[in-house]
């Protein structure tokens, strides 16, 4: 008798520094997962950002490219004219001609730069090579911002998560399992004990593996 | 003496009875407030990825309306110049014409030259418009005119095509976002049930124990039936 009550006030100590330890690691659990979500968010955050500035510096090369394309285009055309102007067999015309090519053209051909003056862009119909002239307007600045790089950091973040959550779950359910094996008479609590030992190693194991298997895919971030 | 020994305890309920029962419902309801705890972050998680990904889908669908309007104005501009010259150029040589027919042919000779100018105008325009270098707009006959309804249709599909994903997005971000707070719910739900069976435990009474027990699972059952509708919904 004497000998079966120090047993069990010495197993419901031991279970009672167990469900503590059991409670700080599920504390320390959902914080985690938290933390995970938190940096997902972040993640997240920062791509919607990278993808507003990438998108900003976009709308900006292709306002830029059409407009030195109309600008182009204008002097393409007065080209033509003045071509058709230097054919005509009148004087008068082929003067009017020669001033034009002298201080008109020039002065065009200045508004539509680059795309007029540079030959990389010209295409051999005369036209030009809008596309080319739009790859060498990205800057490195531009180049950098990459929001899928992002997304996709935000989502092995969430998966982490969601992962740690379930660790979490696996954390309580130990918890109330020892917690039951506290008030429960001497013949259940011995297997309930256990099942919450069982559960909480289970648990610990999923912790430590997600965290792991998630270092290694992000290479350590 | 002997009688007042036995007679007490016939017929008389022990005060713990169904403490065990109401135990093991305690144990069951909070595994099942992990579970829903559990299955609430994540519809959680995906109503976040869900609107942000809508927020992202936003952005492109705005970047590419700019990049369609912009081109479609440089175009039709273009479009509208090679007209206008052409149409000059017929006008001219129709004037050069009247005027040769009323035997004023200087006039009609610098008609002609400025005719010469509009056309060549035009020709050097037409190489620009994308109305006549692009096959599925150019004029497939001489008098007719080229397809720009169907250009405008293709300039916008993929802005169009983006905004039809961004919807899907919203409506997975609202449907998930519909499914956590469902979830909410059901875990309020549990915190009565949680409630119900602590209050059955401390009572004496076994009666009331039962009812209160009784209670408990109802409440159970219908958080149970909150999480299998969303579930499968």
């Amino acid at each position: 008798m004497k000998r079966s009550s120090w047993f069990t006030s010495r197993f419901e100590v031991v279970n009672a520094i167990l469900i503590a330890v059991v409670s700080l690691t599920t504390a320390f659990s959902v914080w985690r997962a938290n933390m995970i979500g938190s940096n997902a968010a972040n993640e997240s955050q920062m791509g919607l950002s990278d993808a507003v500035k990438k998108q900003a510096f976009d709308n900006e090369n292709y306002r830029k490219v059409y407009k030195e394309a109309a600008f182009a285009y204008q002097f393409a055309v007065k080209q033509a004219e003045v071509q058709a102007l230097e054919a005509s067999d009148d004087p008068v015309v082929q003067d009017q001609a020669a001033n034009i090519r002298q201080y008109l053209l020039p002065n065009m051909q200045l508004l539509g730069q680059p795309l007029a003056t540079d030959e990389k862009y010209q295409n051999t119909d005369g036209t030009y090579d809008l596309q080319k002239r739009l790859a060498d307007m990205q800057s490195t600045e531009e180049n950098q911002l990459d929001p899928t790089a992002s997304f996709a950091r935000a989502d092995s973040f969430f998966s982490q998560q969601r992962w740690l959550v379930v660790g979490s779950v696996l954390l309580a359910v130990s918890l109330f399992w020892l917690a039951l094996a506290e008030v429960s008479n001497e013949r259940l609590r011995g297997w309930q004990f256990t099942l919450g030992l069982g559960i909480y190693l289970l648990g610990i194991l999923w912790f430590v593996g997600v965290e792991l298997i998630f270092f290694f895919m992000r290479r350590g971030g | 003496m002997n009688e007042s020994n036995v007679t007490p305890q016939t017929g008389q309920e022990s005060p713990d009875r169904y403490k065990n029962l109401i135990v093991a419902l305690i144990v069951f309801t909070t595994v099942l407030a992990a579970v829903l705890a559990a299955l609430q972050a994540d519809a959680n998680i995906r109503a976040d990825m869900a609107n942000r990904e809508s927020q992202y889908l936003a952005v492109l669908a705005s970047g590419e309306l700019t990049r369609a309007s912009l081109e479609s104005n440089y175009e039709l501009i273009v479009f509208g110049d090679y007209l206008k010259n052409l149409q000059e150029a017929t006008v001219l040589e129709l004037t050069a014409l009247e005027q040769e027919t009323n035997g004023d042919t200087d006039a009609a000779q610098a008609t002609r030259a400025l005719a010469a100018i509009s056309q060549a105008s035009a020709d050097h325009g037409e190489k620009f418009s994308i109305f006549h270098t692009d096959p599925r707009y150019a004029p497939q006959n001489e008098n007719d005119l080229p397809n720009t309804d169907q250009y405008l249709k293709d300039v916008f599909e993929k802005s169009n095509e983006i905004v039809a994903r961004q919807n899907e997005a919203t409506d997975a971000y609202n449907a998930w976002n519909r499914k956590a707070d469902t979830y909410i719910t059901g875990l309020t739900i549990l915190v009565v049930a949680f409630f119900l069976f602590g209050l059955a435990q401390a009572l004496k009474d076994v009666r009331t124990r039962l009812i209160f027990a009784a209670f408990g699972v109802v409440v159970i059952l219908f958080s149970l039936l909150i999480t299998a509708t969303t579930l499968i919904s």
